[in-house]
């Protein structure tokens, strides 16, 4: 089981480094507005809809 | 809109008034505006010519298509619309600020070289159509480097090229489709912003460390033995005691620093029950860790580590989630904050009138006010005669004739003409401005509403340090000193009261966040537990009763004539007035496309001209009665004359209308009582309370209201000014009464500040939002019942949170005093405590959301896709 005494610190440096980037995430406003973004995904101008979709949309 | 030309038609086949307009989607109404573009066979349907003029100004900028495709994709629910059921509307005046020298240093920061960054709020934006739109902004305009949206908060985040764009050409832009650029003034928001980021930090930290914790911990259970393996289960001891110090001292921090601030504040009272939630929650932490910890350096006894970390954790995500539902609510008061225009056009001594900053500006000089801008100063008419509405200081909707020599104040919109007003106060020296001076002086000083789990915490606290002392005792009598401490530590950290922690935070942020989809918005725990406390309610009349403008109300014609084609001819002539009497008349008939000749307005009086053919006189009944002719029949006459007596009787303006010299009809306009007023005043009278009518309007049409109504006459209060509405609200509490203020305009800013819980209705003024403890932004009356009934549903399923941790806290406490508590024990109890309280706070009906209900929250513009009408 000494294997443990490598594996912990190494996870607590994972964990550590996990941390560093989420601080990282947070401070730069990635989560100050969620929803947003997952809108913006819909938006190109190629479009999320197909043709047919758009037809079946209209009167 | 694939074609940027299109024209108005006049079609005779009529549409069904359900209609969805082409850009909008509302219905059409009776009276829809049509546009046919080019090579399309149908024509398209729009409600109103606003929106026909964004719908070709997007088809006209080629970007028609993809708006209408996005165009009710997830359209958001929860955007706070303040304007209510109103379009934004952008003032030149507000764009002129963007651009000074002033602005750019105050509010915009630099970014990379030669770029500058700016936040503005942006009212009218609803769904993923008005992101893609907002966010082309950098490929329409040379200079935006970046535009970047943030929806549900209506903030636009700007990168631009100060020498190459001006910032008010940007707001020109986004207004052309109907969004209207306001600056964000105060550094509220961006502070707010901070402070979530800070607690998501720690929260994030937390968590880290309680996995990492408990992982360790998990070896122990797994059967990790001290005595087959003491290195090993020293190594994990210490690592758990390196990874929990950081946890306790930096995550546990505002723990700590609460508990002891309430501590000593119990202290100086000699009140327990002052003690904070967090006092019995630092104590069960703090010597959790330090017992954990002396057992670690001398290697005897058990340690906590796991579950000390996770209740961190754990109560600082409810603290979070408790944050992030509250800063709509936040957000939106603060974006009203721009009641008074920033911005004057100022006279100069030669005459010439030049923009400037409202706070350049000096006593004694003198300011133009064009005719549908809000006066910026108290001052002095020196020049002009018009009218001014007075809605947003009195309530008094209907308009008031100002001359030469008049003193006027700010906030009042001037309705015909425009005035020169030599300045007396400026700022926060106006009446207005004292008012909101006085709103936030008193934002800290609001007496604190003990929560309710507030009040059980310090008999909480008593009873585990009492029960603590007992264990001590029993068991120092029953074994030695050490296992009596090992069950005094068992105890503290087993009733350590993560759930009751919880219970509110968690219980109060779904609501909020629930009743925010149905437009109600509750700014503070304490606002919604109050709520279910009072017993009077105290009502504003004009626009919180009232729909707070003027509509045609009734209309009596003369025999023989059709009120309807009278009214038509009455609207086409009053189709071009600024006033508000025209604009009910205009509202009512819709604009029927015919053009009025030769028409001459006497000021005060009315209007006359040719409409069709016909000479129509429309206005003040006695002058209309001066101007008849001798054709006039005296039987007619005396019908309508009783017609007028009772309209005035009501509280309404009656206005006539005279057709070739004869007189046609007779109206009412007034300021229509909200179609689901009494039956909302019934529930609540129902459900107990008290009702006041307080109003700044006249006491004869306050009356009129309360009969309408069943209010006892001696409960409504007509004529009352701003400062008298607040005394009125003290005197009530000083009887002792819990008092609801439901109001909407500036001069129930102060009132609604004073009582117990202050409602804000129906998109009301900047004042009234940002002094108000809940606002609603949808329409009528219906939200402020919905408001009563979910707050007290809310504090239901509080009730219900805290009777389930009192049990697991009971239930653990006799455990621990029975000795059987272990580490294992705790961290699988614990959580399933916490578990429960969380499953019953997410699982609650408050505020329910039916079908129809969430719609009719949102900002007029944002409904469902409907089947669009020749979009091509």
């Amino acid at each position: 089981m000494a294997v443990l005494y490598v594996l912990i610190p190494l996870a607590l440096v994972l964990a550590g480094a996990g941390v560093l980037a989420f601080r990282w995430a947070v401070r730069s406003g990635q989560f100050d507005d969620v929803e947003t973004p997952a809108l913006r995904m819909l938006i190109d101008e190629e479009g999320m809809l197909t043709n047919d979709d758009r037809a079946s949309t209209r009167s | 809109m694939s074609e940027a030309r299109t024209h108005t038609v006049t079609i005779s086949a009529p549409l069904a008034p359900e209609t969805p307009c082409v850009h909008c989607g509302l219905p059409v109404g009776p009276r829809p505006v049509l546009a046919t573009s080019e090579g399309d066979s149908l024509p398209s349907a729009f409600c109103c010519t606003g929106c026909r003029v964004v719908s070709e100004a997007l088809g006209a900028a080629g970007l028609g298509e993809t708006y209408y495709r996005l165009r009710g994709v997830a359209t958001s629910t929860r955007t706070v619309s303040p304007g209510g059921e109103r379009p934004a509307k952008s003032d030149a005046l507000q764009l002129a600020e963007l651009d000074t020298e002033a602005f750019l240093a105050q509010h915009t920061t630099e970014a990379a070289e030669g770029l500058r960054r700016t936040q503005l709020f942006l009212d009218g934006v609803h769904c993923a159509a008005c992101v893609w739109l907002v966010e082309r902004l950098p490929f329409e305009m040379d200079g935006v480097a970046e535009a970047v949206l943030d929806l549900p908060r209506a903030r636009l985040s700007l990168t631009f090229d100060a020498e190459a764009v001006q910032l008010s050409e940007v707001g020109r832009w986004l207004a052309r489709f109907g969004y209207a650029a306001r600056p964000m003034r105060t550094e509220a928001s961006g502070q707010r912003t901070e402070a979530e980021r800070k607690l998501l930090v720690r929260l994030g930290v937390a968590w880290a460390l309680a996995g990492n914790v408990m992982l360790l911990a998990f070896a122990f259970y797994a059967g990790l033995d001290a005595e087959a393996d003491a290195t090993m289960a020293a190594f994990a001891r210490w690592v758990s005691l390196a990874l929990a110090i950081p946890a306790v001292a930096y995550g546990a921090a505002p723990f700590f620093q609460r508990a002891w601030a309430s501590t000593r504040l119990a202290w100086r009272a000699r009140d327990p029950r002052r003690l904070h939630i967090d006092t019995p929650i630092a104590l069960g932490i703090g010597v959790g860790t330090l017992h954990s910890a002396w057992a670690t350096v001398s290697g005897q006894g058990e340690v906590w580590f796991d579950s000390i970390t996770v209740l961190i954790a754990a109560l600082l995500t409810a603290r979070w989630l408790q944050l992030r539902s509250r800063r709509l609510a936040g957000d939106a008061s603060e974006r009203l904050l721009s009641l008074l225009p920033s911005m004057v056009r100022r006279v100069s001594d030669s005459g010439e009138t030049v923009v400037a900053r409202l706070d350049e500006l000096a006593r004694g000089e003198t300011v133009e006010v064009p005719a549908g801008e809000v006066i910026p100063v108290d001052g002095i008419v020196t020049r002009g005669e018009s009218q001014l509405n007075n809605a947003v200081l009195t309530g008094e909707s209907r308009p008031v004739p100002v001359a030469q020599g008049d003193a006027i104040e700010a906030g009042a919109t001037n309705l015909v003409t425009p005035l020169h007003v030599r300045v007396e106060a400026t700022g926060e020296a106006t009446r207005v401005g004292r008012l909101l001076k006085w709103v936030r002086d008193e934002e800290g000083r609001k007496a604190r509403v003990v929560l309710l789990a507030d009040r059980l915490s310090g008999y909480f606290a008593l009873s585990v340090l009492s029960l603590a002392a007992l264990t001590a005792v029993v068991w120092t009598f029953l074994g030695t000193p050490s296992v009596a401490a090992q069950h005094v530590v068992a105890l503290l950290v087993i009733t350590c009261p993560c759930a009751i922690g919880m219970a509110t935070p968690l219980a109060m942020a779904v609501a909020a966040g629930r009743a925010a989809r149905g437009g109600i918005f509750l700014k503070s725990d304490a606002a919604t537990q109050r709520l279910t406390e009072a017993d009077t309610l105290v009502l504003d009349k004009t626009g919180t009763l009232t729909e707070g403008r003027m509509t045609l109300v009734e209309t009596v014609a003369a025999e023989g004539v059709a009120a309807a084609a009278a009214l038509d001819l009455a609207a086409v002539l009053e189709a071009d007035v600024v006033h508000p009497i025209a604009t009910a008349l205009v509202a009512a008939r819709g604009c029927p496309g015919q053009r009025a000749e030769g028409v001459e307005a006497e000021a005060g009086q009315g209007v006359r001209g040719i409409v069709d053919g016909h000479a129509v006189v429309v206005g003040r009944p006695s002058w209309v009665w001066a101007q008849r002719g001798e054709a006039s029949q005296a039987s007619a006459d005396a019908a309508l004359a009783d017609a007028v007596e009772r309209f005035a009787e009501a509280g309404h303006t009656p206005v006539a209308i005279a057709l070739d010299g004869q007189l046609a009809a007779v109206c009412a306009i007034g300021d229509r009582l909200r179609d689901d007023a009494l039956a909302v005043l019934r529930t609540l009278d129902a459900a107990g309370l008290t009702i006041y009518l307080c109003s700044g309007d006249h006491p004869a049409a306050v009356a009129a209201v309360a009969r309408t109504l069943g209010i006892p006459t001696e409960r409504a209060h007509g004529g009352v000014a701003p400062e008298a509405k607040r005394a009125a609200v003290e005197a009530l509490q000083a009887e002792g009464q819990v008092v609801v203020m439901v109001g909407d305009g500036v001069n129930d800013a102060a009132a609604l500040r004073a009582a117990d819980v202050g409602v804000a209705v129906g998109g009301g003024s900047t004042a009234s939002l940002v002094a108000a403890d809940v606002f609603l932004t949808r329409p009528g009356l219906a939200p402020l019942a919905e408001a009563f009934a979910g707050t007290r549903h809310t504090l239901g399923v509080v009730r219900r949170n805290l009777g389930i941790s009192l049990v697991y806290n009971v239930g653990g406490a006799a455990a621990a005093m029975l000795g059987l508590v272990t580490p294992l024990v705790a961290a699988v109890a614990m959580p399933i405590s916490s578990l429960l309280v969380v499953a019953s706070s997410i699982l609650q009906r408050s505020f329910p959301n039916e079908p129809g209900n969430g719609r009719a929250g949102e900002p007029a513009h944002s409904v469902s896709p409907t089947p669009r009408l020749a979009v091509s």
